[in-house]
């Protein structure tokens, strides 16, 4: 137990050491693209130079990159993520709006993704080679080679447009402002399908890694062992295979739910829900440096911490593990 | 007899139920599928399309643009400009009210103003420069004087950034400082004089309005309008086509085919005073483009109507140098050389650009933004050019490294552009004027900037016309650009949804929703 909290204080400090490489790296690899919010917030139809002066003189983008560099570290020590030049905002202000919308649709799915990859995989082995297999793997190649945002399409035309079941868009039915029970009901009738899409476009992922590494531990020797002193194909399966196999998915789903914050762009885009990924999109098009970088110091934050928990969780599900 | 006397029972019932189907209803609301989310509420203090598109429901102006850009009266009930063109004065509506109660007067308008005048970086800025003083000799009257006459003025009052803002609530001080207009709280939760009151706001996915029962123009028929942002075209015109929206403002010229043979949806279509150009490298880096003959063999080697039909499909092939939707300053005799390959390689030879070995004359790069649009016009123009053995090189770029690359470095051949050129021609003077803003070709003539410069200062329409016609027979003789086309504005809505503001010219701003309503 000792030995854990000095792991985890570790890990801790190097997690503050990276996440401040990481935002040196962006900070200047964010500077170095061509263009600057200035320009683009007053585009193409009214550029004028004495407004160019006069917004960067405001938001200090006149001053040399360095200085403002270690003008926003010092912001960020203090907790201050920033402010938004497009918006007139705290960069936190615009990030909190959007991480419960993000949060729901992305780890709903990777919930959802997880359970039905990893049953399908195991049901498939239990199985054995029948027909079964041929055809969930057949459809999990094709699934993972659909580009999310043509699926989130044709979810749109055969479930809301054609068969009438879903809405096309959004989070809320806006003609009728519903309250209570009846707006957390349109709020789930709207989820069904940004989250549909998502899931089974993320299932392939566990289906494949659970699958490869059943039958991975089907070849290990412990496995040619007890098969040997004749413990059943069931119990083998049930109490030594599966416990054995599930290591390697739930990692990846320990780095999913760490992405979870980012949230899916395309998928976002084409439901029109008010995700982070789609603030992300926006602010790299608008060159909206610290908004950028507050949703990347964000998503440093929470791979790191994910990554630190799934290894807490998978050292107490493998004793094998040891973490030092 | 029995024949008349029927004839005439059945056009009375055809005018009778003509009359009562056009009686506005009460009641209902209306969703908007929106393009944009806005920054923010304050509509003078930054450049904001998404949200100029939205401020007109819940903010007024002291003169309003129609959809035909006529300058219309709003919170300025009548004006007069004194025969010098240095005094505006405006009188205002009484009884107007502001959203939370308060008395509208003309200490707002001079208030709004004034901090205009004072941010360098609010868009309405640069108009107010040749504005001396603005004074309220009482609390319905406004005078606005000017330092030299400048006629382009009201249409400019009528245009972007110059809401009417509520001085009771923005004229405010925290730890005796005054507040900036923006940081006010109030730029969350706007309150204006407008026919809708702000409800709600969740960014990314809507704006929520109510009507405003006090409107001065009258009490609106909609209850409630609701601009649902879809930033996808094809789930915004999905989301319309079952019902989830009333009107479609995120359309795309593809769409428009399918959408005309749907049952129950208008489309409707208007000429928009923007246009499509191809503007040539005349005097930024170093380009061929610079020797006027290169620039006419391009005019000539280009087929503006092929160009068209293939790319942009909808509008109209452009004839001169200015939009005809502004037609009293257009001039129909300033013409855009005709398709002439052989007349084009001439020139080219005598500009010294013969045939190389390799069948090329020389290269050049045609900078563009992403866009289906401008992707086709710039793969058709490539084309065209390769037949006068111009070889192009195509550089697309997303619209900051765009803005970088082409009106902050001038580094490109050529470069295609849109844009507003109203609601006044003075918007020229951006456009072709030396040294200005949107000037990318780095044009200059001194005989165009004295013309701009003098037209700005007639108020006569008529005479004003002569000094724009003038600018326009001087640039399709410079040629620093080679118009293309005229943009349209697309309106694509429900057939139940009657009188949208682009119907009621004269009547409503383009962007106000008072006297819409569903029949249904």
């Amino acid at each position: 137990m000792e030995n854990m909290i000095k792991y985890i204080l570790r890990r801790i400090v190097s997690i503050a050491i990276m996440i401040f490489l990481v935002m040196t790296a962006n900070f200047f690899i964010i500077h170095a693209a061509p263009g600057d919010p200035v320009t683009v917030m007053t585009g193409l139809e009214q550029p004028s130079k004495e407004i160019v002066k006069a917004l960067d003189e405001k938001y200090g983008l006149d001053k040399p990159i360095v200085v403002q560099y270690f003008k926003y570290i010092e912001n960020l020590s203090r907790g201050d993520l920033g402010y938004s030049y497009v918006y007139d905002e705290p960069c936190w202000d615009l990030i909190k709006e959007r991480i419960f919308p993000t949060l729901i649709i992305t780890i709903t799915s990777s919930v959802l993704a997880f359970g039905i990859g990893l049953y399908l995989a195991i049901f498939v082995s239990h199985l054995g080679k029948k027909y079964g297999e041929s055809i969930v793997s057949l459809l999990s190649y094709i699934l993972y080679a659909t580009p999310s945002f043509w699926l989130a399409l044709i979810m749109i035309l055969v479930f809301s447009s054609r068969l009438k079941l879903f809405p096309t868009s959004g989070m809320l039915n806006l003609r009728y402002s519903y309250s209570g029970i009846r707006e957390i009901i349109d709020f789930i009738h709207h989820l069904v399908l940004p989250v549909s899409t998502l899931t089974l476009i993320q299932i392939p992922v566990f289906y494949r890694i659970t699958k490869t590494s059943i039958v991975q531990n089907q070849r290990e020797d412990y496995t040619i062992t007890l098969t040997a002193i004749g413990v059943s194909k069931e119990r083998l399966f049930k109490k030594y295979i599966i416990k054995n196999a599930i290591i390697p998915p739930l990692t990846i789903f320990g780095i999913m739910l760490g992405f979870s914050i980012t949230g899916a762009v395309l998928i976002e885009i084409v439901f029109a829900w008010p995700g982070m990924g789609r603030l992300m999109l926006d602010a790299v098009f608008r060159r909206d440096y610290q908004l950028l970088l507050g949703i990347y110091f964000l998503m440093a934050l929470f791979i790191s911490v994910a990554m630190l928990v799934t290894d807490i969780l998978i050292a107490f599900l493998d004793p094998r593990v040891r973490l030092t | 007899m029995k024949k008349v006397f029927l004839t005439f029972f059945l056009i009375s019932v055809v005018i009778f139920v003509g009359i009562a189907g056009m009686t506005p209803k009460k009641g209902g609301t209306m969703v908007i599928a929106y393009w944009g989310d806005p920054i923010s509420f304050n509509p003078d203090a930054k450049i904001d399309d998404a949200g100029s598109g939205i401020y007109g429901c819940i903010f007024s102006r002291l003169v309003a643009l129609d959809a035909d850009y006529n300058v219309i009266p709003d919170l300025a009930k009548s004006w007069e400009v004194s025969k010098d063109g240095l005094t505006y004065t405006f009188h205002l509506r009484k009884g107007v009210k502001w959203q939370d109660g308060q008395p509208f007067t003309a200490a707002d308008v001079v208030w709004t103003f004034e901090q205009i005048m004072s941010h360098k970086e609010a868009p309405a800025h640069a108009h107010f420069a040749r504005v001396k003083s603005i004074e309220a000799p009482n609390d319905y009257t406004v005078v606005i004087k000017m330092k030299k006459p400048y006629s382009p003025f009201l249409g400019f009052l009528a245009w972007y950034g110059t809401y009417i803002m509520p001085k009771h609530l923005y004229d405010i001080t925290k730890g005796g400082s005054p507040v900036d207009w923006l940081n006010n709280p109030h730029n969350q939760k706007p309150i204006g004089t407008g026919p809708f009151e702000f409800v709600k706001w969740v960014k990314g996915a809507y704006v929520m309005l109510k009507k405003n029962p006090d409107y001065f123009l009258g009490e609106p028929y909609l209850d409630r309008i609701v601009f649902k942002e879809i930033p996808d075209q094809n789930t915004a015109l999905q989301t319309f086509l079952n019902g989830g929206a009333d009107y479609d403002e995120n359309t795309n010229v593809a769409q428009l085919g399918i959408l005309k043979k749907t049952p129950h949806v208008v489309v409707y279509t208007k000429p928009s005073p923007s246009r499509y150009y191809l503007a040539f490298n005349v005097g930024r880096r170093k380009s061929p483009f610079h020797n006027k003959k290169v620039r006419f063999a391009v005019a000539y080697a280009l087929n503006r109507k092929d160009i068209f039909d293939k790319a942009i499909k909808y509008g109209k092939v452009a004839e001169g140098f200015y939009t005809p939707a502004v037609s009293w300053a257009y001039n129909p005799n300033a013409k855009i050389p005709v398709h002439n390959i052989q007349l084009a390689k001439k020139l080219l030879d005598e500009a010294g650009y013969p045939v190389k070995s390799n069948g090329i004359r020389f290269k050049a790069t045609l900078v563009y933004f992403q866009g289906q649009v401008w992707s086709d016009m710039a793969t058709i123009i490539k084309e065209q050019l390769a037949q006068i053995g111009i070889k192009v090189k195509l550089e697309e770029y997303e619209i900051a490294t765009y803005i970088q690359k082409v009106l902050k470095a001038g580094d490109f051949d050529l470069t295609l552009l849109d844009g507003f050129q109203g609601p006044d021609p003075d918007n020229l003077t951006l456009r072709v004027g030396t040294g200005k803003d949107i000037n990318v070709m780095g044009y200059s003539n001194p005989e165009v900037d004295k013309l701009l410069s003098e037209g700005s200062q007639v108020f006569d329409i008529k005479e004003r016309a002569k000094y724009y016609f003038k600018v326009q027979t001087i640039l399709s003789q410079d040629l620093p650009i080679y118009p293309i086309a005229e943009v349209i504005n697309r309106y694509v809505y429900k057939d139940y949804v009657e009188d949208l503001p682009y119907k009621l010219v004269g009547v409503v701003a383009y962007n106000n929703y008072a006297k819409t309503w569903l029949n249904k």
